[in-house]
Order: C-alpha cells, then sequence, then structure tokens
C-alpha cells in the first residue's frame, strides 16, 4: 500500500515537473547543464581588452579536463570560472595549479582568480547576464565581481 | 576452530550440527544491494540539499558542507520521532546507518528510549550514549591530523 502511493507521489511529482516548460534564463540551469557564457568586460570596453579576454577564455577552453569556462575581466582582477569534467575531479587542485602557471606565464600583466567551485560559476553567469540589462551600472557590476571574489576566498 | 571442535562433548557437537541445519543463511547481497540503494538515494538528498544552499543562498560549494550535514542530521531526526527512520533502518541497514543521517537517528532514538528516566537523568544523561563515541573519535581524529598538519607546514614539508 505504501509502495502504491509513493510510486503515485513520485508519477505526480515528474507529471508537474514536466508542466514547467517556461523560457528560463540560462543562469537557473547553470549548475546541470553547459552554458558557455560569452566572456565578460566590465571597464575599458577596448578593442584589445576584449581580445585579451577572448584569448584567455580560448586558452582555458583548450584544457581537455574542462567543459565550461566563464571569464570576468573587471579593472584590476580577472576571474576565471570553470567546471571540470566528472572523472577529473580527482585532480581538481592539479588542474588548478596546472590552469594558475599556464595564465600567469601567458599573462603577466593580469591578475587572476580561478574557482572550480559551482557558486562562482553560478555568479558569474548571473553577472554575465545582469550586464546585458543597460540599466546595470559599471559600478554595481564591479561591486559584484569584488564580492564574489571575496566570497571564492571565503573557506568556511 | 578445529581444537575448539575437539574440546566439545558429542552432545554439543551433534546440538551445533543441528543448529546449523536449521540456521538461516545471511542474505549478503540482498543486503548489500539494499545498503546501497538507500545509502544512494540518501546522499542524492544531501546533493540537492547542497544545491539548494549554493543556488538561493550564498554558499559555495565549500561553505554549503556544514548547513547540508545540519539540514540532514535535523531531517533524520524528525524522521526518527515521527518513527519512520526505525523502518528505513530495518529495511536498509548500513545503508542508513552510514551517512550522517544515521548520526541523528542514533542521538534521538537514544533520547525516545530513557524518556522515561526523566529529562536530566534519562534524556541529557542517555542522548549521547551511541553518539557520543562518534562526536569523540571525530574530535579526537581531528586533532590528531590537525596536528600532522602543522608539523609538516612548520617543517615545510607541505
Amino acid at each position: 500500500m505504501k509502495i502504491k502511493y509513493f510510486c503515485m507521489a513520485l508519477l505526480l511529482m515528474t507529471a508537474l515537473m514536466g508542466c514547467n516548460q517556461n523560457e528560463s534564463n540560462e543562469s537557473e540551469l547553470a549548475l546541470i547543464k553547459k552554458t558557455n557564457p560569452s566572456p565578460l568586460l566590465i571597464k575599458n570596453n577596448s578593442r584589445n581588452e576584449f581580445d585579451l579576454v577572448k584569448s584567455i577564455e580560448k586558452d582555458i577552453e583548450s584544457i581537455k579536463e574542462l567543459y565550461d569556462v566563464a571569464v570576468v575581466k573587471g579593472k584590476d582582477d580577472t576571474l576565471v570560472a570553470y567546471k571540470v569534467k566528472h572523472l577529473q575531479r580527482f585532480h581538481m587542485k592539479k588542474i588548478e595549479k596546472k590552469m594558475k602557471k599556464m595564465l600567469e606565464e601567458k599573462y603577466p600583466d593580469e591578475k587572476f582568480t580561478v574557482s572550480s567551485d559551482y557558486k562562482i560559476f553560478l555568479e558569474a553567469v548571473k553577472l554575465n547576464e545582469k550586464m546585458k540589462d543597460p540599466n546595470y551600472s559599471e559600478e554595481k557590476a564591479s561591486k559584484r565581481l569584488k564580492e564574489i571574489i571575496k566570497l571564492k576566498n571565503e573557506m568556511a | 576452530m578445529g581444537n575448539k571442535k575437539k574440546n566439545l562433548t558429542p552432545a554439543q557437537q551433534k546440538y551445533q550440527g543441528l543448529q546449523q541445519k536449521h540456521e538461516f543463511k545471511r542474505p549478503i547481497l540482498k543486503n548489500c544491494l539494499r545498503a546501497f540503494w538507500v545509502g544512494g538515494l540518501i546522499c542524492m538528498f544531501g546533493q540537492a540539499v547542497t544545491y539548494f544552499y549554493i543556488y538561493f543562498f550564498n554558499f559555495t560549494e565549500q561553505t554549503a558542507g556544514n548547513p547540508t550535514v545540519a539540514t540532514m542530521v535535523f531531517f533524520s531526526m524528525l524522521l526518527t520521532g515521527f518513527g519512520v527512520y526505525d523502518h528505513l533502518g530495518q529495511f536498509a541497514g548500513a545503508g542508513s546507518a552510514v551517512p550522517v543521517t544515521g548520526f541523528g537517528n542514533a542521538v534521538i532514538s537514544a533520547a525516545i528510549e530513557h524518556r522515561t528516566e526523566g529529562f536530566v537523568l534519562g534524556v541529557g544523561g542517555n542522548m549521547f550514549k551511541l553518539a557520543g563515541s562518534v562526536i569523540l573519535f571525530g574530535v579526537f581524529s581531528a586533532f590528531v591530523v590537525a596536528l600532522i598538519k602543522t608539523i609538516l607546514i612548520t617543517w615545510g614539508v607541505i
């Protein structure tokens, strides 16, 4: 009898979830599927800077252990958030070390913050979405980027 | 083992043979499968709670662990109080005892068992009868690991 109720509840939940077909933002599904957000430049929207961010993203995407990359470049800091392929998550520290070394060697003038944390990735995608809104100012975006970097450094 | 059998009297040996004939065989594979599925489902629920904290609150993957553990223990305590977790434990065995939810169950089941002896000497005194050793072992091993890490950092090994 109990199994019958459990199966009914499960069916109902599946049916209700199936009904939810509203258009959703990318960030809502960023934890589950590949979103591949475009690189974001908060200040100095010059061609050179844009090329730089694009090249950073391309370099990181070339690492075969990763599958989703978000790059956000602020005034001083550059945030690199990425997702590691499931079985490669055992080597997360090694991948982070390798990536940091590669970035510092290739772009010695930039200050990088790299993170494989889902939350940081999610916030980077959300910031990317917010920047599409013309009312969202650069100051607000810079402040948010600083907050994300602070969140990344929090330990407990 | 053989030596032990030699020391038994013929009557005892006969009884042992009879007992072995009627003894139920433990369904090890079935128990393992049940533990695997139920334990896995509990962990899946825990992962969903972690994602909930990451998505709706300001927790990162690193910091979401603490509230997740607290939530899971709280849920298992509630389920123990309602008498649901006992059935789950009976069905899944280690699958329900090994995840952190088993800790909540151990605390509350001991508290319920001794509530007739009063709140202080009964509930308070016996609440950690089972879970106390887990806490002590956890705290002590964390202390030892931290000590080793501190020494290694001081020596410059890591």
